[in-house]
């Protein structure tokens, strides 16, 4: 078995003294970044990006690239872990996919007395879900990359085309507003110069964007001063109920009692998320609450949902965790991102000097396998920090507001400055934080955006390299049976919302989606 | 919250109007280098054609089906808790880099620039001194605690280089 040998050597790589010293400051942080409710994991990584510019070039002694990403990756499990804490303890989401842990998790704390058993229930089924994900991800990854190395330009711009229509269609939001966010972010990824003719365009005759616009800014922008924007509004609103973090060895070994009832539902959940998290753009958050709409769909308990029921917590976690795994499957396999936070890391691997996708496999080994195995590592190391920690993680919901905030701002600062010390780069931010604050106002998407300007470049080169190979004709995208079926596909895709709105008129509802929110 | 969706729309149609103009070579028959090429114009046109229907059409529904109706902010509470943290920070911004302007022979300084640090002092004072209420000699502390911790870390440890101030220009301070 190939993959045995990669892993083995893979795991020789994630477990040089360098490597496990990066990945548990990386995971610390993460937990931080995680419990603070202004700052979530995309943001948090796209901050510490330009810190791996640093780490991937040797400044550290022994570190590369593969030290750069199990960094970069080890905030994301942080933070995937971290979030659910003050959800569970302060009934504050300190990330979106720990929201779904506000219905039964902080009962469970509150009205049923049990933070303990709450935490512990939260953290042995993300580990679960996240050990489950990462076998999927050891034995699918390989197979999809070598199938991925046989594209040419038609079948990229499909696959493309296909996470484009996944976002549409399955997003949670209006698909209206998905589709102009999708869009904006293929326009503002079109600033710049030209990659194939070196015309310039969109720039209005403003030299310092003939570079295009960063991602990097831009997501620090919408994901960090967005995120802190709308949580300070939160603060001139809210009341932060507290109830004190303790976890015991008694709350583990019960909240393990507790997981072998719930073995199906946890594991089910697991593969579930795993090929929800593939899917671009949804990733950790949607999975949560799939994961909650399923444990409550086959609980025989479904009157204890809402009260601090056990599965209610375990179910969307496991799928969490997965998803969350899972969305690095098609950026490291394809080059495509599965969520924000991995279009993040994908940019990462740009910066680095990377080309993410098949390629990464034959020409970069040691890379890829060094950071499976470290995801392996990295859940292990967030389960016992988790278990150790989390009276001194609950802490830091106690630094006071007029402290975190500004700083937070600061560091969001620097983050957006140093990848290019540019001053443009940083009002990018500041502009962009401003603008994700009201898009998320008015419940417009910001992953298409994200994934979009990520994408943009690949997917104009790939549409126009198809054409000129094509001599003009759009038929040459039907060539191959492959790219036929991934368009059909995501024409279907597309199509779900429309049907969807058909349906719901015909029985003389309004859509859900159009009548929360257009 | 309809009229904050209509304009919302109105805005990005505004933007996909803007971008169509600028790539309105798109029908140029002679855009690409190659042939079948469609020229650098074309992708950014149809991009923001889609952007532009797509809104078109949420305002249309933010107008004829029913819209809470809340406004944007919760209250007055919350839109001042907002512009607390947006109206410094836009300041913030601002003063690392300096405020003036430029003509062809000739630079014009308002403000000189504070450069990250001097800014950073200020910027968290501020909110220790004003949201936090804090004594005057913490708020001092602070001021020079997350400066001189940053540089620490970011210049020293990470050396990454970060805007100076004029003060550092003159010799006065390190930073």
């Amino acid at each position: 078995m190939e993959v045995f040998g990669q892993l083995a050597g893979g795991f020789a790589t994630a477990l040089q003294p360098i490597n496990v010293a990066m990945l548990f400051i990386a995971v610390v942080l993460g937990l931080v970044i995680g419990v603070l409710p202004g700052l979530g994991g995309t943001s948090g990584v796209a901050i510490l990006l330009p810190i791996t510019v640093f780490i991937a070039h040797g400044s550290l002694p022994g570190s590369n690239a593969t030290t750069a990403i199990i960094f970069l990756a080890g905030i994301y499990w942080g933070a995937l872990f971290g979030g659910v804490i003050t959800s569970i303890l302060f009934n504050i989401p300190g990330e979106p996919w720990a929201v779904v842990l506000l219905f039964d998790g902080f009962p469970l704390a509150k009205r049923l007395g049990k933070p303990g058993l709450a935490l512990a229930s939260s953290f042995v089924s993300s580990f679960l879900g996240a050990l489950v994900s990462t076998i999927l991800f050891t034995f699918f990854a390989l197979p999809i990359a070598l199938k991925a190395l046989e594209f040419g330009p038609a079948e990229l711009f499909a696959v493309f085309v296909l996470s484009f229509a996944t976002l549409i269609g399955l997003g949670a939001e209006a698909p209206m507003k998905s589709l102009a966010m999708l869009a904006l972010g293929l326009l503002l990824a079109a600033v710049g110069f030209d990659t194939i003719t070196g015309e310039q365009r969109l720039n209005f005759g403003q030299t310092s964007l003939l570079s295009g616009i960063s991602f990097v800014p831009v997501t620090i922008g919408l994901f960090g001063i967005g995120e802190i924007l709308a949580s300070a509004e939160e603060q001139g609103i809210g009341f932060v109920e507290n109830i004190s973090a303790k976890l015991g060895l008694r709350d583990v070994f019960e909240a393990v009692r507790e997981l072998r009832k719930r073995l199906r539902l946890v594991l089910s959940n697991a593969i579930i998320g795993f090929f929800f998290g593939v899917l671009p753009g949804h990733g950790a958050t949607a999975a949560s609450f799939l994961g909650y709409g399923l444990a409550r769909q086959y609980s025989k308990n479904k009157e204890n949902f809402g009260k601090g029921e056990i599965s209610g917590i375990m179910g969307p976690q496991a799928a969490a965790d997965s998803a969350g795994v899972a969305s690095l499957v098609p950026m490291i396999t394809l080059g495509i991102p599965g969520s924000p936070t991995s279009a993040v890391i994908m940019a990462g691997l740009f910066i680095w000097g990377l080309q993410p996708g098949p390629v990464l496999f034959i020409q970069h080994p040691d890379f890829v396998w060094g950071l499976i195995a470290s995801i392996y590592v990295g859940h292990l190391l967030t389960f016992i920090l988790c278990l150790l920690a989390v009276p001194l993680l609950a802490m830091i919901m106690r630094v006071p507001y007029a402290i975190i905030t500004p700083f937070i701002v600061v560091i969001s600062i620097i983050g957006s400055y140093s990848l290019n010390n540019s001053m443009l780069d940083v009002f990018i931010t500041v502009i962009f934080g401003l603008i994700g604050y009201w898009l998320r106002k008015m419940k417009y998407p910001l992953a298409p955006l994200v994934v979009a300007l990520v994408l943009g470049d690949s997917t104009e080169r790939e549409l126009r390299k198809a054409l000129i190979a094509g001599h003009g004709s759009p038929l040459y995208f039907f060539n191959s049976g492959l790219s036929t079926v991934t368009i059909i596909l995501a024409v279907v895709l597309v199509a779900i919302p429309l049907i969807r709105t058909i349906r719901a008129r015909r029985r003389g509802a309004a859509p859900p989606a159009a009548a929360a929110h257009p | 919250m309809r009229p904050y969706q209509v304009a919302t729309a109105a805005a990005i149609v505004l933007i996909a109007a803007v971008a169509m103009f600028d790539s309105r070579a798109a029908f140029n028959p002679s855009a690409g280098t190659s042939p079948g090429d469609v020229g650098a114009r074309w992708y950014p046109f149809w991009a923001a054609t889609v952007m532009g229907v797509a809104s078109v059409i949420v305002g249309y529904r933010a107008l004829t089906t029913p819209q809470g109706t809340e406004g944007a902010f919760a209250g007055a509470r919350s839109l001042f808790a907002v512009l607390k943290l947006a109206v410094p920070m836009l300041v913030y911004a601002l003063l690392i880099g300096g405020i003036g302007f430029r003509t062809t022979d000739f630079t014009y300084r308002i403000i000189p620039p504070f450069g990250f640090y001097l800014a950073t002092a200020l910027y968290m004072g501020l909110f220790a001194w004003w949201l936090g209420r804090y004594k005057i000699w913490w708020v001092a502390a602070i001021m020079a605690a997350f400066p001189i911790v940053i540089f620490a870390v970011f210049e020293i440890g990470f050396r990454v280089s970060l805007p100076k101030s004029f003060l550092y220009t003159s010799g006065v301070l390190p930073f």
